[in-house]
């Protein structure tokens, strides 16, 4: 068994790192590269909450809690490629003789810290709950009375010639589709009615601006995939030349690559930390394992208390007592170990022999929902979202409106790893705390390609929905609705060539990508310092044309502080962040949260 | 258990009572409830998914449908009533008593909005018993009412007390002006004077705009309204001052109604006449007030200076606010016509009539 179990992790592992090599230009194709990340059902149950929908493929985290009811949290040992570096790491590290070995891995009060942090972490990710809750019992009455707007299904969207779905655009020619209201209902159809429509009215007009998404800071692929991508990849390709064609620089990376080397490093000390004490999914998954039909256990008369099977207990799960079903791995090292065979993995075995529920204390767990609910708001109230908003929170092309994107965002930096210029650069603490390690552009280290969307195509939630080309350049069916603009650039004439140095340049206007550009240039004639004349080009920016793209400000000659650059104004995806008018209505984005 | 136990082994299954427990097969009882409830909760869960499964990607953030405004003109007017009713009063003189003479203002006002609305076929003719009346005052600013930047207090009392007695259920005053609103409302002395003739006032919150369709020039499609007070209203009356702006030229009624947009609307004095010319488009209020007591001759629309005001002792009310503004900017603001670009917009949109002899009356108070 023990072996099989190894070949899966081989197996989970190589699969894991292959997918995060070939996310790259290169060799995408159709590969389901973000699949690690859509199977966490910490994932899909988080943004359930945040958003009220599963994203698309998401509901692959369905199946990994189907199979966690079943057998178990064998998605840590067998499928979790942070959970089998952890495997790993413990097992080069480990210099402890049998003995020790069996005091190490026995379990310690320490493990319930994962659900507190689980705790606070979802009630971030609910603090609409108390505003719908106080709400509903209103809503519910008028829904009785007949007084909601009339419920219509579907009708807010049409199907354009290629299927794809679109926003119903009210037009003075379109009427209004006629719905129903539950005046016409009776009886419990009305009541029961009120009461969906009531809550559901509540939870809809609530759950803006009122939750955001920290999962992925410890949610253990999120996090692998964010240090792969920022620190531990450009580090193997430092030595071995063999990931990028260009050497990839990524902003303040040090910090991701620290904390990732420090949680592998923390198995030589306590095996398996990350998993045992800190890991959100492994807590998730936890609380689902209480289902488990299948589990270890152990023969109380074969059983002759030598303690043996915690030698290799990876999840430090008491085998050799009752087992602590919520803690286990499923490793089955113990069955290996046990030197009288007295220990089994069986379904159905009795309920008395084992400890259902993880040990957690009420009042722990209620001081870390309180902190949760508590902490959101201070984060969210600090005005990285609204308004005092960072000219450099330049988002990728695609992206959702800020609150949104901070309640879809799981700082995985899929997207960062599939950007081809580098341009994509996790965020320090521009977007707010609760922006850590978001996707931002930086133009100094690349530029927002043109022709190019697959940020938008590798993002497991939705922060970046997924655009076509014709929609970023706002060509074919998109051509009423205009280009994605990611910000506005601005000259900075006092740094410029021609505007300040009496020196000839417009490399902007040359690799303007626009057609027509957004960059044009006036021509002078002014004398310089010795009095003879000289011919200029003086560059201008056309902000209906300019879409943000940055590549102006990373091929500006004057490197360090570029004459022309990019900052977030102007992008088409919040009305609020526009800044003319003729642009608000045809291009801000038609799925923005209100 | 056939093979041989050691002996600790043995003394086990003794401290056990001879039977092992493990040895036992799970009952029946057991594999109903905990299978049937792996099925139970494993299905909920995987159907709960499904149900909330966005499939198409977007479904959580598609924007709610948007909200309209009913016209709010009265159909039934007879052919004969006026569009544009003035009404002059004598200037009356201050004293030293300040107490007597916001009296005397008070009862001017009242008199003046009155008598007009007499000249229109009484109050009755446009507020009904049960009506929900929206009053959309110009307080922009938190100044002085003296300054004649804002709606004078005493006029917007002088019609909530008409409502009232007419039988309206409820007035709201409602405006989201330029500056804090708390300190617009209360400095300009309309909060006050809203409340103690008997209305509620309604100051702007996030939560009370919703996309309006207007699907006008300017605003093709929606945008944030202050749409909370017109929730229930059944009757809207937009009490306006006139005065002086650096952009459009002239704030009177029809511009009034900017204070009903959201937020980024500062973009639209990149086209000041396209979106005002958008308001006749997007509310048909039932009646509009140009409040002409004061005026504010220059450095609109926020003045400052009382040397920028004129009294003028003059209130217009009309059921057109195209007509009315026309009137008031050339006889009130001793502006040319054609500067006012969006009242030329409006006209030519066919969404208003400018101003006519035969459909205005003049009436004079002592």
């Amino acid at each position: 068994m023990v072996k099989i179990r190894r070949a899966y992790e081989v197996l989970f592992l190589g699969l894991f790192l292959f997918f995060l090599v070939i996310t790259d230009l290169r060799y995408l194709k159709g590969w389901p590269v973000s699949i690690f990340l859509e199977a966490t059902p910490l994932v899909a149950v988080s943004t359930a909450l945040t958003t009220h929908t599963i994203y698309r493929n998401l509901v692959w985290g369905l199946v990994i809690i189907a199979i966690t009811m079943m057998l178990g949290r064998v998605w840590c040992n067998w499928m979790c490629p942070f959970g089998i570096l952890h495997h790993f790491f413990g097992w080069i590290g480990n210099r402890r003789n049998t003995k020790q070995l069996i005091e190490i891995n026995r379990y310690k009060k320490i493990y319930a810290i994962k659900y507190y942090i689980l705790a606070a972490m979802l009630a971030m990710a609910a603090l609409w709950m108390i505003p719908t809750a106080w709400d509903s019992p209103g809503k519910i009455i008028s829904a009785y009375n007949g007084q909601m707007p009339k419920v219509v299904d579907g009708s807010r969207w049409i199907v354009d010639a290629n299927g794809k779905r679109e926003p119903w655009k009210v037009a003075p020619s379109t009427p209004i589709p006629q719905g129903f209201t539950l005046l016409e209902r009776s009886g419990p159809d009305r009541v029961f009615g009120a009461i969906g429509q009531g809550i559901g009215a509540a939870a809809e007009e609530h759950k803006a601006k009122k939750s955001t998404l920290q999962i992925g800071l410890l949610d253990p692929i999120a996090l692998t995939v964010r240090s792969m991508t920022t620190s531990v990849l450009p580090t193997v390709h430092m030595a071995s030349e063999g990931i990028y064609t260009e050497p990839r620089e990524y902003w303040q990376a040090w910090v991701v690559g620290l904390i990732f080397i420090g949680f592998l490093v923390a198995n030589w000390f306590i095996p398996r930390f990350f998993c045992r004490a800190i890991c959100p999914l492994g807590a998730l998954l936890g609380v689902f394992s209480r289902f488990a039909l299948w589990r270890i256990d152990r023969d109380p008369v074969r059983c002759t208390d030598c303690d043996l099977c915690l030698k290799s207990c990876e999840g430090a799960s008491d085998p050799h007592k009752d087992l602590r079903k919520s803690e286990c791995f499923v490793c089955l090292n113990c069955i290996e170990e046990c030197p009288h065979d007295a220990l089994t993995f069986r379904f159905l075995p009795r309920k008395a022999s084992e400890i259902t529920y993880p040990e957690i204390g009420r009042r722990q767990l209620m001081l870390a929902g309180i902190f949760g609910l508590m902490f959101f708001p201070m984060t969210r109230l600090s005005g990285a979202v609204k308004k005092n908003f960072n000219r450099a929170v330049i988002r990728p092309p695609g992206s959702v409106a800020e609150d949104e994107f901070l309640r879809r965002c799981i700082k995985c930096d899929q997207c960062i790893r599939v950007c081809p210029t580098n341009v994509l650069q996790p965020a320090l603490f521009e977007a707010g705390l609760e922006g850590l390690w978001t996707p931002i552009m930086i133009s100094k280290m690349g530029w927002c390609e043109l022709n190019c969307t697959l940020c938008s195509q590798v993002c497991p939630t939705g922060a970046i929905r997924e655009i076509s080309i014709a929609e970023k350049l706002g060509v074919g069916p998109f051509e009423s609705k205009g280009p994605v603009k990611t910000g506005t650039a601005f000259y900075n004439q006092g740094r410029c060539l021609p505007w300040a140095m009496d020196t000839s340049c417009v490399v902007c206007e040359e690799v303007c990508p626009v057609s027509p550009k957004a960059i044009f240039t006036r021509n002078v004639e002014v004398t310089d310092r010795w009095g003879a004349t000289l011919q200029l080009k003086r560059p201008f920016i056309d902000p209906v044309k300019c879409i943000g793209c940055g590549i102006c400000e990373h091929e500006c000659p004057v490197k360090d502080d570029p004459a022309v650059y990019v900052t977030a104004i102007g992008e088409s995806r919040d009305k609020n962040r526009s800044l003319l008018l003729g642009l608000v209505e045809e291009n801000a984005q038609d799925l923005v949260s209100v | 258990m056939s093979e041989k136990l050691t002996r600790t082994q043995q003394k086990n299954l003794e401290r056990l009572g001879g039977v092992n427990p493990a040895d036992e097969m799970f009952s029946r009882r057991q594999f109903a409830t905990q299978v049937g409830g792996y099925a139970a909760v494993a299905g909920a869960a995987v159907g709960a998914g499904l149900l909330l499964r966005d499939q198409w990607g977007m479904e959580g953030v598609k924007p709610p449908p948007p909200v309209r405004l009913p016209s709010f003109a009265i159909k039934d007017l007879p052919s004969s009533t006026p569009s544009v009713v003035v009404v002059r009063s004598t200037p009356k003189p201050s004293t030293d008593n300040r107490e007597h003479d916001m009296e005397v203002r008070e009862k001017q006002a009242f008199d003046m909005v009155k008598a007009a609305l007499t000249e229109m076929g009484g109050v009755e003719k446009f507020i009904k018993k049960g009506d929900v009346v929206v009053i959309k005052p110009n307080v922009a600013f938190d100044k002085n009412p003296d300054l004649a930047a804002t709606t004078q207090p005493d006029t917007l009392a002088a019609v909530v007390k008409l409502c009232k007695d007419a039988g309206a259920r409820k007035v709201i005053v409602a405006d989201n002006p330029i500056n804090n609103p708390e300190s617009c409302f209360f400095k300009t002395k309309v909060g006050d004077a809203a409340l103690k003739a008997g209305a509620e006032l309604m100051m702007p919150q996030d939560s009370y705009f919703e996309q309006l369709y207007v699907g006008g020039e300017t605003i093709t499609g929606t945008w944030r309204m202050f749409y909370r007070p017109f929730r229930e209203a059944t009757k809207v009356i937009g009490i306006s001052p006139v005065k002086d702006h650096n952009l459009c030229k002239a704030t009177v009624t029809m511009k009034n109604w900017y204070g009903l947009l959201g937020n980024p609307r500062n973009q639209f004095h990149q086209n000041i006449h396209g979106i005002i010319s958008d308001f006749a488009l997007m509310i048909k209020p039932t009646l509009v007030i140009a409040d002409g007591r004061k005026l504010l001759m220059r450095n609109g629309p926020t003045g400052g200076s009382l040397n920028d005001v004129k009294q003028s002792d003059t209130i217009v009310v009309g059921t057109e606010g195209t007509a009315v503004d026309s009137w008031c900017v050339t006889r009130l603001l001793d502006k040319q016509r054609h500067e006012i670009i969006y009242l030329d917009k409006i006209i030519q949109r066919g969404l208003g009539n400018d101003w006519r002899p035969q459909w205005t009356k003049e009436v004079n108070l002592a």
